[in-house]
């Protein structure tokens, strides 16, 4: 099978964010990961592009990606006082996004460093 | 940088001689912080690398770090905040009694030996972890260890940088202070951006019950939180984005997943020093991205009416 070599690929499993990891991918998964810690190495071969969950769930049952954020819209839309939380394991971009929605809605925004 | 008295891991690479680790444990939590940053690395200003520098681990327990330290201190379990203060007071020859002193569950041999090489250092810096940001006194630790670092100026160069730990939480505070003005704890429900950690910050609105929908990214509250806030997160309307159906998926009434970051999707994530970093994805994942959705989540709310009946709402359709 023919494999792809990244070489510079990011780890962002820990805040050191090395930069200097060579990744050897086929379509699929990583087989391996040079120069990662364990941390790391465990972090880039335990994701897959498998599809292995449902696209979406409401309320427990598989739907599609386009109800789910209708979905999702009406439950933050419908809300009084709503929160936007995590953003740890995301990319800045989403990050922004999610800044973006929390005003929108004049709700709350928090990440991870608060707890 | 939000005012710190800090640098670029690059820097204390090529010139940090006096490193303090506090309340961290990076061999086991950032194993490669040793190898790429502070231990090892030979540069112009330190040719002799590991020789050049000292290391010094403060810390409640001999964690498997403590190893790679030249000097271990053993600080007594809370007593974090009163250790930094009572450094302040003697880094400038102030009194400090020796009750003081034994109730941090150090000598003042340490204390004075300490101050010696903190005071000898060409370039000194202190990491602190968990172990100090999240015990007692919290951020009032962080904000005394800064302190510290900052007032070590009258002497000689010193800086101090937080050990970040999972993902992109260094992005998600940029992000927020560059958005908001502030790093986290934000309210919007006046119209404008108001900061107060403990009033508006995610256990503390659970715990009391003061959000009626939660938005959740890149986390799993449902498997790190107190019992009352993820009891609070079952009962209202969650919404959860994650590459996995993890704890909080489950109790949550939406769930989407995603392509995880810097594996599958595209992006940037910020080095624990603030460094922006490109990520590189190797695999096409079949799944969308955390931007796309939450972008395309955003466009639906903004598309509905807003309080005062306007369609759609005035603040994006002006964009
Ligand atoms: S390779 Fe290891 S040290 Fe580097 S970012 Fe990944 S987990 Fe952290």
């Amino acid at each position: 099978m023919e494999m792809k070599v990244i070489e510079h690929a990011t780890c962002t499993f820990c805040g050191c964010v090395c930069d200097d990891i060579e990744l050897h991918a086929d379509e699929t998964r990583i087989h391996q990961a040079k120069r990662a810690c364990v941390l790391g190495k465990a972090w880039f071969l335990n994701h897959t592009a498998e599809h292995k969950y449902p696209d979406a769930l409401i309320d427990g049952r598989p739907a599609t990606v386009d109800e789910a954020i209708e979905a999702a819209a009406d439950h933050l839309y419908n809300a009084d006082m709503p929160l936007v939380y995590g953003m740890s394991n995301t990319t800045c971009e989403a990050q922004k996004e999610c800044v973006e929605m929390a005003d929108l809605l004049c709700g709350l925004v928090d990440s991870h460093t608060s707890l | 940088m939000g005012g710190k008295v800090t640098c670029t891991l690059g820097e204390v690479k090529n010139r940090a001689d006096f490193i303090v680790y506090w309340g961290g444990n990076p061999a086991e939590c950032h194993p490669r912080h040793f190898t790429k940053y502070t231990l090892m690395q030979k540069s112009k200003f330190l040719p002799r690398g590991r020789k050049d520098r000292t290391v010094v681990m403060v810390d409640i327990r001999e964690t498997k770090s403590v190893k790679a330290a030249d000097i271990f201190l053993q600080v007594r379990p809370g007593k974090d905040f009163e250790l930094m203060t009572i450094l302040r007071a003697m880094v400038k020859d102030q009194e400090v009694s020796d009750e003081q002193i034994a109730e941090t569950g150090l000598t003042r041999e340490q204390l004075t030996d300490l101050i010696a090489r903190m005071k000898g250092a060409r370039f000194g810096v202190m990491f602190f972890g968990m172990g100090l940001s999240m015990t007692r006194g919290k951020h009032m630790n962080s904000a005394a260890l800064l302190t510290l670092a900052a007032e070590m100026n009258a002497f000689t160069k010193f800086v101090a940088m937080p050990m970040r730990g999972h993902g992109n939480v260094t992005g998600a505070d940029v992000i927020m202070r560059w958005q908001t003005g502030y790093p986290f704890g934000i309210s919007f429900n006046r119209g404008y951006p108001r900061y107060n950690p403990g009033e508006f910050s995610t256990v503390d609105v659970l715990v009391r019950g003061d959000t009626d929908c939660a938005f959740i990214i890149g986390a799993d509250p449902g498997a790190t939180m107190p019992q009352p806030a993820i009891d609070h997160l079952a009962k209202i309307p969650t919404i959860v984005l994650d590459p996995h159906v993890t704890h909080t998926s489950r109790l949550a009434r939406v769930h989407i997943t995603t392509a995880p970051a810097g594996i599958a999707a595209p992006g940037t994530g910020y080095r624990m020093d603030e460094i922006p970093m490109p990520l590189r994805p190797a695999l096409e994942s079949p799944y969308p991205s955390d931007e796309e959705v939450v972008r395309r989540i955003k466009e639906a709310i903004a598309a509905k009416p807003d309080w005062m009946g306007q369609q759609p709402q005035m603040l994006l359709s002006q964009i």
